[in-house]
């Protein structure tokens, strides 16, 4: 027997699945009353090394509104060769091909280990990837200088059949025809006139304008030609690029006094878009945006030019007070939509001082599946390797990004599902599986995610239909099929289909068995999600209070307590740690904006709803690593009291990495210690952590920003908002010497939210 | 006979019985006039009054004895007509304007309106006021002296009172003479005002202070806006045009700062960013004609001494880049929007080449041209533009001192009537190949390769203002050419050019009668190339008569007939064609009339002219078979518009080689009169009438219609002519379109080649040759400029005088 956490880390590793309940309440009145919703995290391109997959078609169930995949779960007849859907129980033949199947001799996905299993569909014409880069050249020129290597660099990591268009933008918009010899050609727009995809389409000569094309006849169909102009395959023009990118120079126009620079984001965007959209819908493409500050003028304009005016902070917003925001918002919700429709996916990069509109365009990737970036110049590395990092191979030497994807649900007739939270939009596809209960974006079964990498993970929320006074199903199991159809980066169309089952229990009688199969860390994630998904439409106290009230009805289900006895108050195992990530979660950038940008919301909440569940938990309780001559490096607790004079301490916050010289350390790094050959061995400590860091360096996306810093540094006020305050000015006379670092805040401890929690769970009042 | 005429006008015969229909009548009619006499104490002065009284010199005399046309058949002088001179003093003479930049209808001026009147013909300027002079005296100095009452500048027609005061010629103002002007720079003497430059030639240049600028002098400007069409493309003039351009570039005229750009356009508009530094250059690509903007800021007008081996490049490429293009459509008025945004914040030169009627956004045209009413008795329509788009751009251009020259290359009617505005109105100059095609058509090809040579090294001059004033009592009412009118003496001229003229219509408001001398002074105010603001001045001096016979002796044939010209196409635009021929045949009419009934007292019948109008009858007849105004003849709409547009423009001995062309015979050129011009001898053929009659099949005959020399060979001619001229074994083997005569080394070739050149000398623009041969095809392009003979477009000379009489006795 495997416990609970082997069982749902097997289940992670290979299907990629991660349920808040193992095990499922079999009425909807217990599963309302488990408070956390049965749903799960879904990483439906996960990494498996281990799972070629297969050269043939899925099998599908021939009801026309079911169309479930043939899957382990199935109950196979194999003498008649007939298969029953496990959601519809339709009896199906197998097809022809099927025919020499025996239990001896099954395919693949009939055996339990392929509960995932990868289908390679070859029928289709092979469609190339695009990638389209829309530069902002209103930059400083040491921004654009470095933004050019960056880009002549990425050439070289791009699939070489890869097609490759560049548009660049500033007070205009210059659409770049690659294939000139002799002379550079591109297509300019004025940066302030909002223009359909057509007008787009005609005025960049791909299609006939009505006054040019014949009366009454449609317009001419696409000239391939006339395409190739601006969409070339990298390896016939990186040459071109190269000097063309070279060649770039800073906007021209003049920018007076007192002003910002016009930038004509949005109208570059929808050129982009339009451009795609004309030439090649539905195929796997990426829009590359980058940015050095606000879009300022036309449609999208996110602040007028004139400096004195600055950008709309988060009071701006609650003051009603921000101009452009919803008529922006509009704009780039409208642009993402249709992108998203063309299974097109649109990255941000923002490199700037200053906010550069990522609240108002970041449906631009979140609608997409696109990547969003932001960083300070374009000549750091932070934005330099992660750019590169969105062109990294897996195992395979394929990309670690696909395109186009259309995530389909398919549930048992128990559970319907509720609605997603992630990187995508809904397809609107109603059905028998689909619950009236929205719970993220829903009233659908498929969604659209335009752009996916293995860790791209959604949240996934279900609701149990069965009655209250039915009996538990027969076979005693709920099924969830999740398939996914998607462009691989080598171009071939796949289809990866996980079948998951999971049992029923009876929440009266067996509350302790679902209990224990409770997934901590993913329902913590995923409430998470639902805050910060309920945060970008209600007010912050409200999503926090919703919070809470949450956290007291589960503490109150499953905590043990004596009534209005709050010392009595005990979680088990399995719960224990729950309340800590709320507390953590409720301090996140998630839901508190006022020390952050609204550009920094934003971004901090992007990363959030795609991330899988360890970058999750991270990003809700940062890891805290200490180092001392006592030991071997240990997690310690996320608390000021880890703050010790004589440990170096390395934080991972997943956007910051920071590396914290506790004081006694920092005298010795400013005697020069590490230098002198007696004292080796703080020489080895000071670098343990770096060594730790550059680990997580090398390998997360985005790159974190990475920190040094020691006891009283400028710097250290990253560390200091992070950790619990449980020594605070206000209490920390009152504890002894050397136990840690008081933080000057009126931040609520862990351990007073915790006695308030334990109170209020307590109460009979609630 | 001489006999001066004796019959003395009357006041009272006015014009009220003539017909009323002649452009020439001038209802203006001013009462005498008496001003105050002055005394004029100056020898030059003296001498110029003695000029305009009764001294009558030989010439006059000759000038006006009558002919009778009905008899006296052969009216040419052997060489081509001189301008007539003025009646003045010699050293008047001596200092005039020349002729060619500056001439006056009348060479003697009518003391009043209604002896203008009575005299029947039109008073008025011809201006060539920038072409190109051999010699200029330019003068540098800190006060240019003018007149503090009129503004004239002080020139060799004024009075000097004595040393430090000097008498407007114009309005009689008495003015101080500065300090500065006391010293002569050239004879480096002071206190002899009088022999500075300005006092001893009519046409001067002054360097201008900053009072006469109104913004420090812009930079030269260029920018080439070119037809990259299809149909463009077929033609083949881009290929050619960035040659040429290429192959010329050094004699642009400017200096370090010139600054040049150029845009290309079809169904949409590309521009060029030829920044210093690129590899290459940028092609632009603006998509919205119908809300044209500039793409790229500071980078598309270049300094081209920086961005030269861009610019090359660009040309190098151009005819490359368009070669495969199916693209048909035209969007030339929204290139010419963008062409005025480029432009306006220096103003400058805008060239255009257009090769087809534009189709897309604004200023959009369609075909007004049925072929086959070409030849209708309705009468011509659509001589004027289909739309003010092309007018409101001039206009907006010439405020911004943009000029527009147009380049029309086209095989099909492109509706020079609408496009030409884009000229008329921004002082402009009109260039049109009908039936380019750079192989079908090499003889056009030739031509406009040469006249691209000469466009792209004239001369130039920015931001031009140019004033006319006339003394006291004469006053301006009609300009002709291309400009804009600012105000009632003053034209602006965004661009001024060596090769444009102009024309003025002018009235006599109060007498002249206490002066003996009419002054009239151009002053052309303008930026050159070289950023310097330079006043060119001209002052012409004529004498004031009082007697009938005084007007008509000095009545200047060519002059009269090339005003009238432009008054004619005015009238056939705003009124009608047959108005404007028949305003034309009652000028005749009408002089014929006047001169009998007030001058000659000759009764006999016939019509009777003074010699000084001999040729009159002749020229007008040819005008009436002109393209411009002749019915009858399929002639296409363009090409008549241009034949318009060229009256306007063309200086006076260009307009009148192509009213009336002159003829020589080639084949027998004698030494007779010979020119020796360095080592080479120059023959002189004599002038022949333009009627095949003066033809022979044995013959060879050069018909000279100022931009095209027609050789037309006759059948029987000597073969030798054939061999050693035309470097043909025989007749037969003359090859059709032949459009060169070879440098053969033959004594009869040199000979011919001599003559050619020496008529080809002087001008401007190099005329084509075309060497026609005696059979079907002369009958299109040779014959139809024998007008005294009867043809498709009109009648004979004879039947010409024979309708004149008949009009007379009605
Ligand atoms: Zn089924
Ligand atoms: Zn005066």
């Amino acid at each position: 027997m495997t416990t609970y956490q082997e069982f749902i880390q097997q289940n992670e590793d290979r299907d990629g699945v991660r349920f808040s309940w193992n095990l499922w309440p079999s009425s909807r009145l217990e599963a309302t009353r488990l408070v956390v919703p049965v749903s799960c995290l879904f990483t439906p391109l996960k990494e498996r090394p281990d799972l070629p997959p297969v050269q043939y078609e899925p099998v599908l169930c021939s009801r026309a509104n079911c169309k479930a995949v043939l899957n382990p779960l199935c109950q196979v007849d194999f003498r008649a060769k007939i298969w029953a859907c496990n959601f519809c129980f339709q009896r199906n033949p197998f097809p022809p091909s099927y025919a020499g199947i025996s239990e001896v001799n099954q395919p693949a996905e009939l055996m339990p280990q392929f509960s995932t299993i990868e289908y390679i569909v070859q029928r289709g014409a092979v469609a190339p990837l695009i990638f389209l880069y829309v530069v902002d050249t209103c930059l400083e020129e040491e921004d654009l200088q470095a933004l050019k290597e960056s880009l002549q660099m990425s050439l070289s990591l791009l699939p070489p059949n890869a097609l490759v268009g560049l548009i660049t933008f500033g007070r205009m918009v210059q659409v770049h025809e690659l294939s000139c010899e002799g002379i550079a050609k591109s297509y300019v727009f004025r940066g302030t006139k909002d223009l359909s995809s057509k007008q787009i389409q005609e005025m960049l000569g791909l299609t006939k304008s009505p006054a040019t094309g014949q009366q009454g006849r449609p317009s001419a169909p696409q000239d391939a030609e006339a395409i190739c102009r601006f969409l070339q395959p990298v390896h016939r023009v990186d040459m071109n690029l190269t000097d063309l990118l070279g060649e770039l120079q800073r906007d021209p126009w003049p920018v007076p006094q007192g002003k910002r620079p016009l930038r004509s984001t949005g109208v570059a965007l929808t050129v982009a878009v339009g451009l795609l959209e004309g030439t090649y819908p539905n195929t796997g493409a990426r829009v590359m945006l980058f940015i050095g500050g606000p879009p300022t003028q036309g449609p999208g304009m996110v602040v007028g030019d004139e400096l004195k005016t600055p950008i709309r902070s988060w009071h701006d917003i609650q003051k009603d007070n921000a101009r452009h925001l919803k008529k922006a918002t509009k704009y780039y919700e409208a642009m993402s939509n249709r992108s998203a429709v063309n299974g097109h996916c649109i990255d941000i990069y923002a490199c700037a001082l200053d906010q550069t509109g990522l609240l108002e365009m970041k449906c631009l990737s979140n609608f997409t599946g696109g990547h969003i970036v932001m960083g300070d110049s374009f000549n750091t590395s932070l934005f330099k390797q992660t750019f590169q990092r969105v062109f990294s191979k897996d195992y395979n030497g394929d990309f670690r990004m696909a395109f186009g994807g259309v995530l389909e649900v398919k549930t048992s007739r128990e559970v319907k599902v509720c609605g997603t939270i992630g990187p995508c939009v809904s397809l609107n596809a109603k059905g028998s599986c689909v619950s009236e209960n929205e719970m993220g974006i829903g009233g659908t079964s498929q969604w659209k995610v335009c752009g996916l990498n293995p860790s791209t993970t959604l949240g996934i929320f279900f609701e149990v239909v069965n009655q209250h006074n039915a009996p538990v199903p027969q076979g005693g199991r709920g099924v969830i099929q999740f398939v996914t159809q998607y462009q691989h980066s080598n171009t071939q169309r796949r289809i990866r289909v996980s079948t998951i089952a999971r049992n029923w229990a009876d929440a009266q009688s067996q509350i302790q068995h679902i209990e224990s199969s409770f997934d901590q860390e993913a329902a913590a994630v995923l409430m998470a999600r639902l805050g910060v998904f309920r945060a970008e439409s209600e007010e912050g106290p409200d999503v926090l209070r919703w919070l809470d009230r949450q956290l007291i009805r589960l503490c109150q289900k499953f905590g043990q307590f004596n009534k209005d006895d709050p010392t009595s108050f005990k979680l088990s195992e399995s719960l224990s740690l729950y309340p800590q990530f709320m507390f953590h979660l409720r301090r996140s950038p998630f839901l508190q904006v006022f020390n952050n940008s609204p550009d920094e919301s934003s971004y901090y909440r992007h990363h959030f709803v795609r991330q899988d569940l360890t970058q999750s938990l991270i990003m809700v309780q940062p890891i805290l690593y200490s180092y001392s001559f006592h030991g071997p490096p240990e997690p310690v607790l996320l608390d000021s009291s880890s703050i010790l004079p004589d440990r170096i301490l390395l934080m991972d916050t997943f956007f910051q990495l920071v590396i914290f010289h506790g004081e006694t350390i920092a005298q010795w790094r400013k005697a020069g210690y590490q230098e002198m050959a007696e004292y080796e061995n703080f020489k080895q400590l000071l670098l343990a952590p770096l060594d730790d860091a550059q680990e997580i360096l090398q390998t997360r996306f985005p790159m974190p920003r990475y920190i040094e810093t020691e006891h009283q540094g400028s710097q250290a006020r990253f560390l200091l908002s992070k950790v619990n305050p449980s020594q605070t000015h206000n209490n920390s006379y009152a504890w002894g010497q050397e136990t840690g670092a008081p933080i000057l805040t009126d931040d609520v401890s862990l351990q007073v939210f915790m006695d308030h929690l334990k109170k209020l769970a307590v109460s009979s009042s609630t | 006979s001489y006999g001066y005429p004796s019959m003395q006008p009357t006041y009272g015969q006015g014009p009220a019985a003539l017909t009323d229909a002649s452009p020439a009548h001038n209802p203006y009619g001013q009462p005498p006039y008496q001003q105050y006499s002055q005394p004029f104490p100056n020898l030059s002065q003296l001498s110029a009054a003695l000029g305009g009284l009764s001294g009558v010199p030989e010439l006059e005399v000759e000038a006006l004895s009558p002919i009778n046309l009905m008899q006296e058949r052969c009216l040419l002088p052997p060489r081509p007509l001189e301008a007539p001179e003025p009646n003045l003093s010699p050293d008047l003479k001596k200092v005039n304007c020349h002729p060619q930049t500056f001439r006056s209808t009348l060479t003697s001026i009518p003391q009043t309106q209604a002896l203008l009147n009575k005299a029947r013909l039109p008073l008025g300027l011809l201006l060539h006021p920038f072409r190109d002079l051999q010699q200029l005296p330019v003068i540098t100095s800190n006060t240019i002296v003018r007149c503090r009452s009129c503004r004239t500048y002080i020139n060799p027609f004024v009075t000097f009172l004595d040393q430090r005061r000097w008498k407007c010629n114009l309005c009689y103002r008495v003015n101080d003479v500065p300090d500065e002007f006391m010293y002569n720079p050239v004879t480096r003497s002071y206190g002899e005002p009088h022999k500075r430059p300005e006092v001893q030639n009519a046409t001067v240049e002054f360097i201008a202070s900053s009072d006469y600028m109104l913004r420090p002098p812009q930079p030269a400007a260029y920018l080439f806006v070119l037809d990259v069409s299809h149909n463009a493309v077929e033609s083949g003039y881009l290929k050619y045009f960035c040659e040429s351009l290429m192959d010329n570039m050094d004699k642009l005229p400017g200096d370090t700062r010139t600054r040049v750009g150029f845009v290309t356009f079809d169904n949409t508009i590309h521009f060029y960013n030829l920044q210093e530094g690129l590899s290459q250059p940028q092609m632009l690509v603006v998509s919205d004609i119908d809300d044209v903007f500039i793409p790229s800021h500071d980078s598309l007008m270049v300094n081209l001494k920086e961005s030269k081996e861009l610019v090359k490049d660009l040309l190098t490429s151009l005819p490359g880049m368009f070669s495969q293009s199916r693209e048909t459509h035209s969007a030339l008025g929204p290139a010419l929007q963008a062409a005025f945004k480029l432009m306006s914040p220096t103003g400058g030169r805008v060239t255009v080449f257009q090769t087809q009627l534009p189709t897309l956004g604004a200023g959009s045209l369609q075909s007004r041209e049925d072929p086959n009413q070409r030849s209708s008795s309705k009468g011509v329509q659509h001589l004027g533009p289909a739309t003010d788009f092309y007018k409101k751009f001039a206009l907006d251009c010439s405020g911004q001192q943009i000029g527009v020259d147009l380049f029309l290359l086209s095989s099909q009617y492109t509706d020079l009537a609408s496009l030409g505005c884009m000229s008329k109105y921004s002082a402009g100059s009109i260039f049109y190949y009908p039936s380019f095609h750079y192989i079908q058509n090499p003889a056009q090809l030739e031509k406009f390769q040469k006249d691209l040579e000469r466009y792209i090294s004239r001369k130039i001059g920015f931001e031009a203002v140019m004033r006319i004033r006339c003394t006291k009592g004469l006053s301006i009412h009609t300009f002709h050419g291309n400009f804009f009118v600012r105000s009632t003496d003053l034209l602006s001229l965004a661009n001024v050019n060596p090769d444009s003229a102009f024309a003025v219509q002018m009235s006599i408001e109060d007498s002249l009668a206490d002066s003996s001398l009419a002054c009239f002074q151009a002053a052309l105010l303008y930026t050159s190339s070289k950023g310097k603001r330079r006043i060119r001045v001209h002052t012409l001096c004529l004498p004031v008569v009082n007697q009938l016979s005084d007007v008509y002796a000095g009545a200047d044939v060519q002059a009269i007939t090339c005003l009238l010209a432009n008054m004619a196409i005015d009238r056939a635009i705003t009124s009608s064609l047959s108005d404007a021929r028949d305003a034309l045949t009652n000028a005749v009419v009408d002089l014929v009339t006047a001169y009998k009934s007030n001058v000659s007292n000759m009764q006999q019948s016939g019509l009777v002219v003074p010699t000084s109008m001999c040729l009159f009858p002749i020229y007008i007849l040819a005008l009436l078979k002109q393209k411009a105004l002749r019915t009858g003849t399929c002639t296409r709409l363009d090409e008549r518009v241009f034949a318009m547009c060229e009256f306007k423009t063309q200086p006076l001995q260009q307009l009148m080689r192509m009213v009336h062309p002159d003829l020589y015979r080639l084949d027998k050129l004698s030494d007779q009169g010979v020119l020796h011009l360095n080592d080479t001898v120059v023959p002189q053929p004599h002038l022949l009438h333009l009627s095949a009659e003066n033809l022979s099949r044995d013959g060879v005959f050069l018909m000279d219609c100022g931009n095209v020399f027609y050789l037309w060979i006759g059948k029987n001619c000597n073969e030798m002519f054939i061999r050693d001229v035309l470097g043909c074994p025989n007749y037969a083997s003359i090859p059709p379109n032949m459009n060169h005569i070879p440098e053969l080394e033959t004594p009869l070739s040199e000979r011919v080649r001599a003559f050619l050149d020496w008529l080809q000398d002087n001008r401007a623009f190099s005329s084509m040759m075309l060497v026609v041969k005696d059979d079907a095809s002369a009958k299109a392009t040779f014959f139809p400029y024998l007008v005294e003979d009867r043809s498709e477009s009109g009648s004979s000379y004879h039947e010409f005088l024979e309708h004149i009489q008949q009009q007379m006795s009605k």
